[in-house]
């Protein structure tokens, strides 16, 4: 086999042995894969709308910075994990024996790596996202404390995606997992204690619209307030007395009950 | 030309701010950055500093400059005594009227007060408006039609009022402004009565006859016992009354008793 490639191939061919070539060839394949792959992956991460996506995220306002854009990333990573790939098939082909324990390990190793970074991209894309959408959502409320609420949104997808990426790279992360989940169970918590009056005030209020056990126009006494009902919406309900605009939230009109006043 | 353009400088000479009315961009930026600019403008599409935004756009050029300089001396942006020019549109919509005014609490006619200090929203008073003029345009079935809204201090307005038959809106929840309501509104203004309408747009009833005293009530001659009631009803509550006449077409507004506005459906 050897002799007969040795007659086809001219002679300087042969001053390297005939796997080193092949090596080349792979690395040159694995090269234009990559490209292909950049090209390829831009397009159709572009079709997807994934551009339209990310705009206004804090990570495509920082890679349009260094001339390139979160798309434009993604593709890039991938495109290199290919060439890397090419690299390490290349390898098994040649005889470098003192690397291929090293290669070995990080065969497993990177592909991991790979994905627990573009985990970790697509995280803080996401978290960019929703935080620009949440900030959006609020934009009508005017207080400025309010930015807290689209970081934390922004923190917890962020935290989330590192826990996955570091799961993804074996790191041990059931403490994180745990304190996950003290941190879910204490935002469920705060909620429910701080929006439990509203709540109760919204379930009465519904049942107030739905049955109106008083209207609009009524002469009426709850909780030692006597008026003529003005409005009654899901949470409160505004009854006027003589210029005087009481604000009683639903849930006091049903738990003190109602007097309506006959003429 | 010398004169015209000596005319067209006195207008503008020494004026303490300027209003422009609904401009483009471009025409604000050649005055960013002057004295006192006020837009007067629907919507605040050129980021003005100073701005009063336009309820409806009324065709009446008074109407829209006494508009916006009550909205400017509310906002102390403009005082009495002070001399402002006017730039707007009269006819398609470009630039063509300089007008000179002279800020006087004499310019006060409440019209600024209808919109922004009613107890209702300002935006449930402009929905109204926009179902009158509606229904001022197309009638009902192509015959005029009349029409008698009361809007905030339902409370008030359902206690001095009594039902002329079942309320077709009870227990129901739908606001003016909703897809559906100039529909039913359009329906329903076949029927004898005002329609109550509460501060958040809720319409309450249908149906009513209001029964305020109407002592002491002036309302020009020729008008009838609808805008009678709908000015007298306003003296006694905090409502507006939006009236929609079935004899000459036009909308009027009343509030504290008074006439305030008068719109034509056909110019809307």
């Amino acid at each position: 086999m050897v002799s007969a490639l040795q007659l086809v191939l001219p002679e300087w061919l042969a001053v390297v042995a005939p796997e080193i070539w092949i090596a080349i060839l792979i690395v040159l394949l694995g090269v234009g894969l990559g490209y292909l792959t950049i090209v390829g992956g831009r397009r159709l991460l572009e079709r997807f709308g994934i551009d339209d996506a990310v705009e206004g995220t804090a990570v495509e306002r920082t890679a349009s910075e260094y001339g390139t854009s979160t798309v434009g990333l993604i593709t890039r990573l991938a495109g290199y994990f290919v060439v890397l790939i090419s690299l390490f098939v290349a390898g098994t082909f040649t005889d470098i024996q003192f690397a291929s324990l090293f290669l070995r390990a990080a065969a497993v190793f990177l592909p991991q790596l790979a994905i627990a970074l573009l985990i970790l991209v697509i995280g803080i894309v996401i978290g960019d996202k929703v935080e620009v959408l949440v900030a959006e959502r609020l934009r009508g409320v005017k207080l400025p404390e309010i930015s807290v609420i689209p970081a934390s949104a922004r923190y917890s997808v962020l935290f989330v995606a590192v826990l996955i990426a570091l799961g993804q790279i074996g790191v041990a992360t059931n403490a994180l997992i745990v304190l996950l989940g003290a941190y879910a169970l204490a935002v469920i918590v705060f909620t429910a204690i701080a929006t439990q009056e509203l709540l109760a005030s919204g379930a009465v209020g519904v049942y107030l619209l739905l049955t109106e056990p008083y209207s609009i126009g009524d002469e009426v006494a709850v909780a030692g307030q006597q008026g003529i009902v003005q409005e009654v919406d899901l949470f409160v309900t505004r009854i006027d007395t003589n210029g005087e605009e009481h604000i009683i939230p639903n849930r006091t009109v049903l738990r003190e009950g109602i007097v309506r006043i006959q003429q | 030309m010398d004169s015209v353009d000596d005319i067209l400088s006195d207008i503008v000479a020494d004026v303490d701010a300027v209003f422009l009315f609904s401009p483009n961009s471009s025409f604000y930026e050649r005055f960013e950055g002057d004295a006192t600019t006020v837009v007067v403008a629907p919507e605040n599409t050129v980021d003005a500093a100073t701005f009063v935004e336009l309820p409806i756009e009324f065709t009446n050029i008074r109407d829209r400059i006494r508009f916006g300089i009550e909205g400017a001396m509310d906002d102390d942006v403009v005082a009495e005594g002070d001399t402002v020019a006017c730039v707007g549109s009269m006819f398609n919509g470009e630039t063509d009227t300089a007008v000179r005014v002279r800020v006087s609490e004499d310019l006060r006619s409440g019209l600024y007060d209808l919109f922004t200090n009613s107890r209702a929203d300002p935006t449930v008073i402009r929905n109204v408006f926009e179902v009158a003029l509606e229904l001022g345009r197309k009638g009902q079935k192509g015959s005029p039609v009349g029409a008698l809204f009361v809007v905030g201090d339902a409370g008030k307005v359902m206690n001095k009022s009594r039902p002329l038959s079942y309320n077709p809106f009870e227990k129901s929840h739908v606001h003016v402004g909703d897809p559906i309501v100039n529909v039913m509104l359009k329906e329903f203004s076949r029927l004898d009565g005002a329609f109550v309408i509460s501060d958040s747009g809720k319409i309450v009833s249908a149906y009513r006859y209001l029964e305020p005293s109407a002592e002491g009530i002036d309302i020009p001659k020729g008008l009838g016992a609808r805008h009678m009631a709908g000015g007298s009803i306003t003296r006694d509550t905090n409502a507006t009354a939006i009236v929609l006449s079935e004899s000459d077409g036009l909308v009027r507004a009343f509030k504290g008793g008074e006439l305030t506005l008068e719109l034509d459906p056909e110019e809307y």
